[in-house]
């Protein structure tokens, strides 16, 4: 193996370490957040609604710049010492993908016969149970959220070249390899990491695909 | 058992159900009739404790179920069907399996207990379908079989038969019937079908827009009043009723069957109303039989098996239905 391809490699497993840890975790906060949103209503839950929607179109530079400022030396969290480290991305891009999770997440919960969760709770079960329930039925809406926000995170490059720095062995990922390669007119080893990238993305949608099918939906 | 005091319920600020008592003892059968729109769907999610009544008390075993844990616990003994049933995705034996899976039923009793639930109602051989795949009519009476593997104390049923044939009908009420033969199960059941409603009930509450009404709700039919008061001959359809009246607008007409009487001849009577028709369908109810006259439009009469066979009356016969004026109640 040449050390292109070991580089290559190393970015490659990076990106992938990255969209998976920040995809858990967005996952993990905003799979809940929407469940509770598009299950419950309240007063402000439209205005909830609108700044979830605002969220999902915010640029991710703008992203970057705040988790920057948060992590530089003299910001707030600058103790830490996490800027230009590969945490640094993942907590951007979960900044990011938090909203997707969660609006995908309140649609789908959202879009359940409300049969469902009626029929539960008349067969004896309690909240947590009934959610189940709706979560089961809801699954395929859910993973296709899932799934979207690993996309987002995976493709992401504004927010990681900002808050990783693109240091090379410690914080290139594909995007930010491609970016750098592009400005250098590397364009083979642009189109290459293009390529894995549009490979692991094609990976994921064939893995869900097969597991819907699988599961009969 | 369970028992209903003082009910009201709405929805927007519209009042959708005021019902001063219902309670259903162990081993009881009641039908809720009514057209649709008539409140019995609202009942029974008030009853099976889905939503809190706006206002009244809700009591199980003669106690108040009035917070959400203490619905909670409600519901774990009083299970109802939708008219339009839900199963979830998965087979049909997961389906019956979910309460029984609920209630920390043994893993090992659980496939037991779901393929008995679905003998019963004679469902074995879909326990391995997929839910999805299964007819309007089945759903029905797999949500049944679901419903009564929980061993519910209490049964609410939405029209629950309305998407079967007469025989599928017959089967799922049989089956509830025998699993009261075996335990004290209370059954309440919404319908829309008067002839079952009366065979399969030992009590009949019916419902006029929410509201309990003194007559079952037979012969009902919804008018536009002239106006004025005292007598008002209404249209209904294609014939004319008299009845006594002292508004005007839309209103609805109740004409009590046994209030309806049969003759061969128009009658020389005190009568105001006297249509004449032919008898279309016969039906034992208890000791009576009810008689269906179509007249121009359906009215049902109830007469004993005496009168019948001294009249000679069969399906086909020519007949008049002859009812005094202040006889037709006016909603």
């Amino acid at each position: 193996m040449g050390p292109l391809n070991a580089e290559v490699l190393g970015i490659t497993a990076l990106s992938l370490k990255v969209a998976v840890v920040a995809t858990v975790a967005a996952c993990g906060i905003g799979v809940p957040f929407g469940f509770w949103l598009g299950s419950t209503r309240f007063q402000g839950r439209r205005g909830l609604l609108v700044v979830l929607n605002t969220a999902l179109a915010f640029p991710t530079v703008v992203i970057g710049l705040v988790i920057y400022l948060l992590l530089s030396r003299h910001g707030p969290l600058g103790a830490l010492g996490l800027l230009f480290t590969w945490p640094a991305i993942v907590v951007a891009e979960v900044l990011l993908a938090v909203p997707i999770a969660t609006a995908l997440s309140a649609a789908a919960v959202q879009a359940v016969d409300p049969r469902v969760r009626r029929t539960a709770l008349t067969l004896g079960a309690g909240p947590l149970a009934t959610a189940w329930a709706v979560a089961r039925e809801a699954r395929f809406a859910l993973a296709a959220g899932v799934v979207v926000s690993f996309g987002r995170v995976l493709s992401e490059v504004g927010a990681a070249m900002i808050v990783g720095g693109n240091l090379r062995g410690q914080t290139r990922t594909l995007t930010t390899a491609v970016a750098l390669a592009t400005s250098q007119g590397d364009f083979s080893l642009a189109i290459a990491l293009g390529l894995v990238l549009f490979g692991l993305a094609l990976t994921v949608n064939i893995l869900i695909q097969l597991l819907q099918g699988r599961t009969g939906a | 058992m369970l028992e209903a005091q003082g009910l009201v319920h709405t929805y927007e600020g519209r009042t959708v159900l005021a019902v001063e008592r219902v309670a259903l003892e162990p081993g009881s059968r009641l039908a809720l009739v009514g057209p649709n729109g008539s409140g019995k769907s609202t009942l029974l999610r008030l009853l099976a404790f889905l939503e809190p009544p706006t206002r009244g008390a809700l009591l199980l075993e003669g106690r108040p179920v009035r917070t959400a844990g203490e619905r909670r616990a409600a519901r774990r003994r009083v299970t109802l069907v939708e008219q339009r049933p839900y199963l979830f995705r998965g087979t049909v034996a997961a389906n019956v399996a979910f309460p029984l899976r609920l209630r920390g039923t043994p893993a090992a009793d659980v496939e037991p207990r779901a393929r008995a639930a679905l003998a019963r109602f004679h469902l074995e051989q879909l326990a391995g379908r997929q839910a999805r795949e299964l007819s309007e009519g089945e759903i029905q009476r797999v949500a049944v079989a679901r419903a009564l593997a929980a061993r519910p104390d209490v049964l609410l049923l939405d029209e629950a038969a309305s998407a079967a044939d007469r025989a599928a009908q017959h089967a799922l009420f049989a089956a509830v019937a025998e699993e009261q033969a075996l335990r004290p199960l209370a059954v309440c059941f919404a319908s829309h079908l008067l002839e079952e409603a009366y065979r399969w009930s030992n009590a009949l509450l019916a419902l006029h827009q929410g509201t309990p009404v003194p007559v079952t709700p037979e012969n009902l039919f919804r008018v536009e009043l002239p106006g004025g008061s005292g007598m008002q001959r209404v249209a209904v359809g294609p014939v004319a009723i008299d009845v006594i009246a002292d508004r005007g607008g839309p209103a609805t007409l109740a004409i009590p069957p046994e209030e309806i009487v049969l003759s061969l001849e128009p009658l020389h009577s005190s009568a105001r109303n006297c249509l004449a028709g032919r008898v279309v369908r016969l039906a034992e109810q208890d000791a009576a039989i009810r008689v269906t006259i179509d007249a121009g439009i359906e009215l049902i009469a109830l007469v004993t098996r005496r009168s019948l066979d001294e009249l000679g009356l069969a399906v086909g016969s020519p007949v008049c239905a002859s009812f005094k004026s202040v006889a037709v109640r006016v909603f």
